[in-house]
């Protein structure tokens, strides 16, 4: 049989790829089977094809059948094999993308270290070469080479976003003096965050904010370089993972910072303190590289600031994101802070480096085609969370909040509290220190700032549940919002021609039309283009919206149950634009 | 009184084999890992350029040692029993070894009741771990998706020397003398093809993963103060 064309090129980027961390790891390996029982997804189900040992010997049969000596001679006798057809390396892109997290658990708990994130990595980047890849993958490091973040945010939607938190955070401190400093030169340090927290999670920032005025710390935003995520690290490519980084160093060297602080994103903490200088040759650099959980140990043991544990009386348990506690040590940190400002902490059992991948990591959150495996493979996290008992989940990576959210609700795993039973919340880890903090008693004294809806924006609700469009509707029109609802999505497309809102709250799963089809239809029209939507779903399929982006992605997003606070400060974000432009039309002045 | 193997009158092939076959073997062995070890160290390692969190010397003694610290590793303190016949078993394969090199010259002074029980004891104990990893790798389905024909040829051949080395200690048979060392020196010439040399990679795996996870503050494990 011919090779493709595609099979030719992978081959030869394989060969030319290959280190010598690499080698070893395709030439050691003894077939023990140590590892079996470290990766979840084998422990799912007991599927033999799902041990990492299995899935290596995917990309070691390709090693051996290009070096092996015997492997060359006699093939089937030590497991070699060719990548000869497409169907090889679509074979291949569902072993490397769809069932490997490059958790490093297994290697951890292989007498050898067989480096299984490494060889992964390798064929990753060389099948993303011939384009055989998850669309989502593909799209978000289009996003990333074109726009330097992965959500495609705009410069403008970002400044106006901290700008929203900036006054956010002022109503919360009542506190006028509280500034999002951007671009300021020579400060202590820059905070370099995950889109994701600009788009559609903004209260890890605000926490993050709160901590730093709180402490009365030196910071500042970047305007540009401010996505610490990166898509090199998933996808294998090392001159995006080095273009990313350097966008960020680049702009911190303008700055002139003494500290790069890193938000909670697993990948991104690794990505940007330990992987992209190596990947851009950007070593040495003139500034120090921390996560915002060493930096909240710090202020917390110099008594910077007070935390008051009686502020989080629910049972909290924390995951340790792989990329923290595998592959960068942070372990103890997140357990100091979390002590320190709740009263009941409980382990998960393992912790730390033997914690259980929250399944969402190695970019897996953006490949949709893998949604349902992802889910399925979720069990034995599902299984550690359920054991704790905690009422709520903190982790310190926002992979991790949305991969651990998805298994939350996928296996119902609720906690009772007055009476109501509510599936778990997935929180970061300066969310609880933030709500835990005790305010100074100057900060109170200094402006008040109140802010005003000028004019009610109107919201259309579209949601099949009839007790959830009344739960928003009279949410919405408690807060000054004029509503208007629908129950299917023909009823919505109707409903936003005839009155034209500024905002769409959308359901996905929905009978007859679905929410997908309904945002598509949305969104290739012209006359609603300018419209934001925010998908409020208890389904993952939304995943798709966010990362294939076939049409622009949802301005917000957030998961049912509905935390009324997070829903409200969506809603106040994403008409922030709209009431402004009303106050500008009736008195001349901002609102 | 069992008869007594006599080293002066061996078969022609027996002598050949046992004083010179095997050292031609070895020295086959050593230029194969030799070509082996180039072949790994000629690519590039990956360097890290960022400046270290952790100690790398501690980290690679640590990553050594974890070999003998089952407690430290998930999968070994769960499969304690796993551990145990790792080290037994690799033991008895470097007795096996050493007993390969030192009988055709030193058989007098082996022939000592407690040299011939430990190395019956020992070859016993690991043709019973091979035969029980054998089944091991044939009864269960996770064991069988990752296993070779070479992996079943390497295992039933170590099993069948280990059992051979069993009726070899008492040097009463020329039988046993040229199975054991047939064996041996097959082993010899086939070890540098086969899954047998991962222990050649093995000093260089623990060397750059205690590396990489030192420098990255991973290894040793540790724990903050009120943490």
């Amino acid at each position: 049989m011919a090779m493709s064309e595609k099979a030719k090129e992978f081959n030869q980027l394989f060969k030319e790829r290959l280190n010598r961390q690499h080698v070893l790891s395709l030439t050691a390996c003894a077939h023990c089977g140590m590892c079996n029982d470290s990766c979840h997804y084998f422990l799912a189900d007991n599927d033999p094809k799902m041990t990492p040992a299995a899935k290596a010997d995917s990309i070691r049969g390709i090693y051996k059948g290009h070096y092996d000596w015997l492997g060359k001679i006699v093939p089937f006798w030590v497991g070699s094999r060719q990548v000869k057809t497409d169907e090889d390396l679509e074979r291949l892109k569902d072993v490397v993308f769809g069932s490997c997290t490059g958790c490093r658990r297994c290697t951890i708990n292989c007498p050898f270290g067989v480096d299984m994130a490494g060889i992964v990595s390798l064929t990753r980047s060389c099948l993303v070469d011939v384009e055989v890849a998850p669309e989502g993958v593909l799209t978000v490091m289009k996003d990333q080479w074109e726009t330097g973040n992965q959500m495609a945010v705009s410069k403008e939607d970002y400044l106006e976003t901290l700008e929203w938190l900036e006054e956010e955070v002022q109503m919360e401190l009542d506190d006028a003096d509280f500034k999002v400093p951007i671009d300021k030169e020579g400060s202590d340090f820059v905070f370099v965050i995950n889109p994701r927290e600009v788009k559609y999670a903004p209260l890890s920032l605000q926490a993050a904010f709160k901590i730093f005025h709180v402490a009365g710390l030196d910071w500042t935003m970047p305007s540009e370089g401010w996505d610490n995520t990166n898509f090199g690290l998933f996808s294998g490519k090392a001159d995006l993972g080095g273009h990313m980084g350097n966008l960020a160093y680049n702009h911190a060297k303008q700055l002139g910072v003494n500290r790069m602080v890193i938000s909670e994103c697993g990948h991104g903490f690794l990505s940007t303190k330990w992987e992209a200088p190596n990947w851009g040759k950007a070593n040495p650099l003139p500034f120090e590289m921390i996560s915002i959980l060493e930096l909240m140990v710090d202020l917390i043991n110099t008594g910077t600031i007070i935390l008051d544990p009686k502020k989080n009386p629910l049972p909290v348990t924390y995951h340790d994101p792989c990329n923290l506690s595998r592959s960068s040590g942070l372990t103890e940190e997140p357990r100091f802070c979390l002590k320190r400002s709740c009263l009941d902490f409980r382990e998960m059992i393992p912790n730390r480096a033997d914690s259980y991948c929250c399944t969402g990591g190695g970019g897996a959150m953006s490949m949709a085609e893998y949604a349902k495996k992802r889910l399925s493979v979720a069990k034995k996290k599902a299984d550690q969370i359920r054991e704790t008992g905690a009422a709520i989940v903190t982790t310190a990576c926002h992979n991790c909040v949305d991969g651990l959210s998805d298994l939350i609700k996928h296996y119902d795993l609720k906690y009772e509290i007055n009476g109501k039973s509510m599936w778990l919340p997935v929180k970061n880890v300066c969310e609880l220190v933030a709500d835990a903090i005790v305010i100074p008693m100057e900060l109170p004294k200094r402006k008040p700032r109140v802010k005003e809806i000028v004019k009610p924006v109107k919201v259309l609700v579209i949601d099949d549940q009839p007790d959830i469009v009344d739960y928003l509707e009279a949410l919405l029109q408690d807060n000054g919002y004029e509503v208007i609802t629908a129950h299917d999505g023909d009823e919505g497309i109707e409903k936003a021609k005839a009155d034209r809102p500024d905002l769409i709250t959308l359901d996905v799963s929905m009978p007859g039309k679905s929410g997908v089809t309904v945002f598509h239809e949305l969104r290739n029209t012209p006359t609603f283009e300018d419209i934001p939507i925010f998908i409020v779903t208890g389904v993952v399929d939304f995943r798709q919206l966010m990362y294939q982006k076939t049409v622009e992605a949802p301005e917000g997003f957030m998961q049912k149950p509905i935390n009324p606070e997070v829903f409200l400060m969506t809603v106040d974000r994403l008409t922030d634009r709209t009431r402004q432009k009303v106050a500008v039309e009736e008195s001349g002045k901002p609102a | 009184m069992p008869a007594e193997l006599n080293w002066h009158e061996l078969m022609p092939f027996t002598h050949l084999l046992v004083h010179n076959l095997h050292y031609i073997a070895l020295a086959f062995m050593v230029v194969a890992y030799t070509i082996k070890i180039w072949s790994i160290l000629k690519k590039p390692a990956a360097r890290e350029g960022t400046p270290a969190k952790g100690d790398h010397k501690k980290a690679i003694q640590y990553s050594f040692l974890l070999l003998a610290r089952p407690d430290e590793m998930e999968s070994t303190r769960k499969q304690w029993y796993r551990w145990i016949e790792f080290a037994v078993f690799h033991v008895a394969m470097a007795v096996g070894i050493a007993v390969a090199f030192t009988m055709p010259w030193a058989h007098e002074a082996m022939k000592g009741s407690f040299i011939v029980y430990f190395q019956q004891g020992i070859f016993g104990i690991a043709a019973l771990i091979g035969i029980s990893r054998l089944v091991r790798r044939i009864t269960r389905a996770d064991m069988r998706a990752i296993s070779t024909p070479d992996d079943y040829f390497c295992l039933i051949l170590l099993t069948l020397w280990m059992g051979s080395g069993v009726m070899n200690a008492p040097q009463t048979s020329e039988f046993w003398l040229l199975s054991y060392f047939s064996m041996a020196t097959f082993f010899l010439f086939y070890v540098p093809f086969s899954k047998i040399s991962h222990y050649i990679c093995w000093p260089f795996m623990r060397y750059y993963m205690g590396k990489h996870f030192g420098h990255r503050g991973v290894y040793p494990k540790k724990r903050i103060a009120g943490a």
